[in-house]
């Protein structure tokens, strides 16, 4: 069966089997998002400068530096510091939106097609996790940002194989997931070119409605001068509502387009050539990454590790059961918000205009950008020991939370709230947004709901 | 040519050891008690955004487009409770970010109020400039349809952040640190100052600002 669909290297995306496909690229682009997430909090995007500036003056001084010089380098190295987490970070959450926006994109493709998107417990639940149909598979790990991790994101964006021998697997295989969206859209230019095909009635979360960003305040960094660079370019691609072929196909490369590039040699994923695609920005990142650190054990020691001055010590794909009772009850809130994006997600697939806008500008953008990013922040503020015996930081762990069906999705988070905070108080301060959130069910989208989702 | 009220160079972005406090700013209303006024005050999202007189956070401005400061605050995107609460420039599509303190409903505005001198745009046609500025233009705009004079605001290039926090903790939401920073090789007054006039310099080319704006 594998053979027969890659025969020649190249996915084979039949009319049989294209709904199946479009599915699979919904979780392909899901399955990175925690990955990218939880690399992207390990990341101390603003670092004590004055911290960092008195420690290495001591050590130049204690190198044989006079005061004057020490203080002078101290302080040129910290700024090295300031500015590359900063970018790394910018880096990382400008390529998390864009995966975010593939996530809709193809989910729209498939509204059109055939309707019923599937969002909902499709993020990996266990790790490492691997993307389905990937040949060669490798491991995905839930892990702090170092060189191995971002070799593990090129894999991912890989514009060319990684190895182009075929394995068994029971989803649709692919060497990249430029070539599976490749043949997709070859299944689409021949077989799926009559209007008739596609239902632009069927809600999709399209342009002009406030659902998409190119750039947001995270997505950029300040340089030496501390002038802002912004990573995402506004001519780089965004939500499309996918209407006939045309916008069909549009859609799909804008995803390739900005996650392995517009073909193997142009790193640049937009016209303007001002931002390159997800393989090359990781590909950057990584050399920066290996020379900073060169930098700094040129001038410290080959024992001296620049990465723990802005990179918290998370452990590698830690689990809710890891911690101590205290931090369980804040990460299982955080995976109750996790797996309620992905619900009102879904249900904005099933919504009429004014409720999904609702969903999405108060729901999933609450959730998104303060209630869980606010949660994910906190968590890197609580330490604790690890089964090795080691002292580790606690990081989200976007585990699959199954909410009961004897109540709303919403209540169930009040309560895990309430929970959460009897233990750490400090995270009081989102209370009142959690009573905000919209009150999505979890088979809402089943059926068209006489509750109002807002208070 | 409009003045930032510069602050001592820090060496630390984000942190409280870092761009913390600064004493170098020394315009400051000279009542800051809350007033005990049975009016309901404007809701609005800044210095110089008031429609009334004595609706700012003090109760002390003479005339619509004097007041010192917002008379509500919240720190991100989605979470201002009323029309025209919206700070911007923070998250948000460009259309989002192109009407700060002008938002139709409530949870629709971009950001954080109140609107720091040092905020600039990440999206649509006022990326990279003054939010502050737009936010006051569309204020004027206002202003004038309703056939109102308005007044200079305290700080002509809106408030500067070591100005708001002088008065308590100040947020504007983001992880990318503080907009007015430096690493030890720029002057935050003057990276705002630059700002502010790329910010006017282009004033006269925009056009009037309206709902229908879309991503650039």
């Amino acid at each position: 069966m594998a053979r027969a669909i890659m025969g020649d290297g190249v996915t084979k995306i039949t009319q049989d089997n294209l709904e199946e496909a479009l599915q699979q690229a919904i979780e392909i682009e899901i399955a990175t998002i925690p990955v990218y997430l939880s690399t992207y909090y390990s990341i101390n995007r603003t670092p004590d400068q004055k911290e960092l500036i008195k420690g290495f003056t001591k050590r130049l001084i204690d190198k044989g530096e006079t005061k004057q010089n020490a203080a002078t380098k101290a302080l040129a190295l910290s700024a090295k510091i300031m500015v590359f987490a900063n970018r790394a970070g910018a880096n990382i959450m400008s390529v998390v939106v864009e995966e975010m926006l593939h996530m809709s994109l193809s989910s729209n493709v498939k509204q059109s097609l055939f309707g019923n998107p599937e969002l909902v417990g499709k993020s990996p639940s266990i790790w490492p996790a691997y993307l389905a149909g990937h040949e060669p598979e490798f491991p995905i790990n839930r892990a702090k940002l170092s060189i191995e991790q971002l070799e593990t994101f090129k894999k991912i964006e890989s514009p060319v194989p990684i190895d182009a021998n075929l394995r068994f697997t029971s989803a649709i295989p692919y060497f990249t997931i430029g070539d599976f969206y490749q043949g997709i859209e070859d299944c689409i230019r021949d077989h799926f070119c009559c209007k008739d095909n596609y239902h632009p009635d069927r809600p999709q979360l399209v342009p002009n409605r406030g659902y998409y960003a190119q750039n947001n305040i995270d997505t950029i960094y300040y340089d030496k001068q501390h002038k802002p660079v912004y990573e995402n370019a506004a001519d780089a691609g965004g939500l499309i509502h996918v209407v006939d072929q045309a916008s069909a196909l549009k859609a799909l490369k804008t995803v390739v387009d900005q996650g392995e590039g517009k073909n193997v040699t142009d790193p640049f994923d937009d016209d303007s050539c001002h931002e390159l695609s997800h393989y090359y920005k990781f590909a950057l990142l990584q050399e920066e990454l290996k020379d900073i650190k060169r930098q700094f054990q040129k001038e410290f020691g080959c024992e001296f590790d620049v990465e723990n001055h802005f990179i918290h010590d998370f452990a590698d794909n830690a689990e809710t059961q890891d911690y101590p009772v205290t931090i369980q009850a804040v990460s299982t809130l955080t995976n109750a918000m996790y797996a309620y994006l992905f619900i009102m997600s879904q249900a904005c697939y099933h919504a009429e205009e004014h409720t999904q806008f609702e969903i999405f500008m108060f729901g999933i953008h609450k959730s998104m950008l303060w209630i869980l990013s606010s949660l994910c922040g906190e968590m890197t503020g609580l330490k604790y020991l690890g089964s090795d015996g080691q002292q580790y930081t606690a990081t989200a762990t976007f585990e699959e939370y199954q909410f009961s069906s004897a109540s709303s999705p919403k209540s169930q988070i009040i309560e895990l709230f309430n929970q959460a905070v009897g233990v750490n108080d400090g995270i009081a301060y989102l209370g009142q947004r959690i009573h905000d959130l919209p009150n999505v069910s979890i088979e809402g989208f089943l059926e068209r709901s006489n509750t109002p989702l807002m208070a | 040519m409009s003045k930032v009220f510069d602050k001592s160079l820090s060496n630390g972005c984000g942190s409280s050891n870092g761009c913390g406090n600064s004493n170098s700013c020394s315009s400051q209303p000279v009542n800051k008690k809350v007033p005990n006024i049975v009016t309901p005050l404007e809701l609005h999202a800044c210095m110089g955004l008031n429609a009334c007189r004595g609706h700012d956070r003090f109760g002390t401005n003479t005339c619509a487009g004097t007041g010192y400061c917002a008379t509500q605050t919240h720190v991100c995107h989605t979470l201002n409770n009323c029309a025209g609460q919206g700070g911007c420039g923070l998250f948000g599509d460009a259309a989002e970010q192109s009407k700060p303190g002008s938002n139709d409903c409530s949870w629709q505005g971009s950001c954080a109020t109140p609107i720091q001198a040092e905020r600039f745009s990440t999206l649509g046609e006022n990326k990279n400039k003054s939010v502050w500025l737009l936010a006051r233009a569309l204020f004027e705009q206002r202003m004038d349809k309703s056939r109102r004079n308005v007044a200079d605001a305290p700080f002509p290039a809106g408030p500067p952040q070591a100005w708001l926090e002088s008065f308590g903790e100040y947020d504007s939401c983001g992880n990318s640190g503080d907009k007015s920073c430096s690493f030890g090789f720029n002057s935050p007054a003057q990276n705002t100052q630059e700002l502010i006039d790329r910010s006017r310099d282009n004033a006269s080319k925009q056009p009037e600002y309206d709902c229908k704006l879309n991503d650039d």
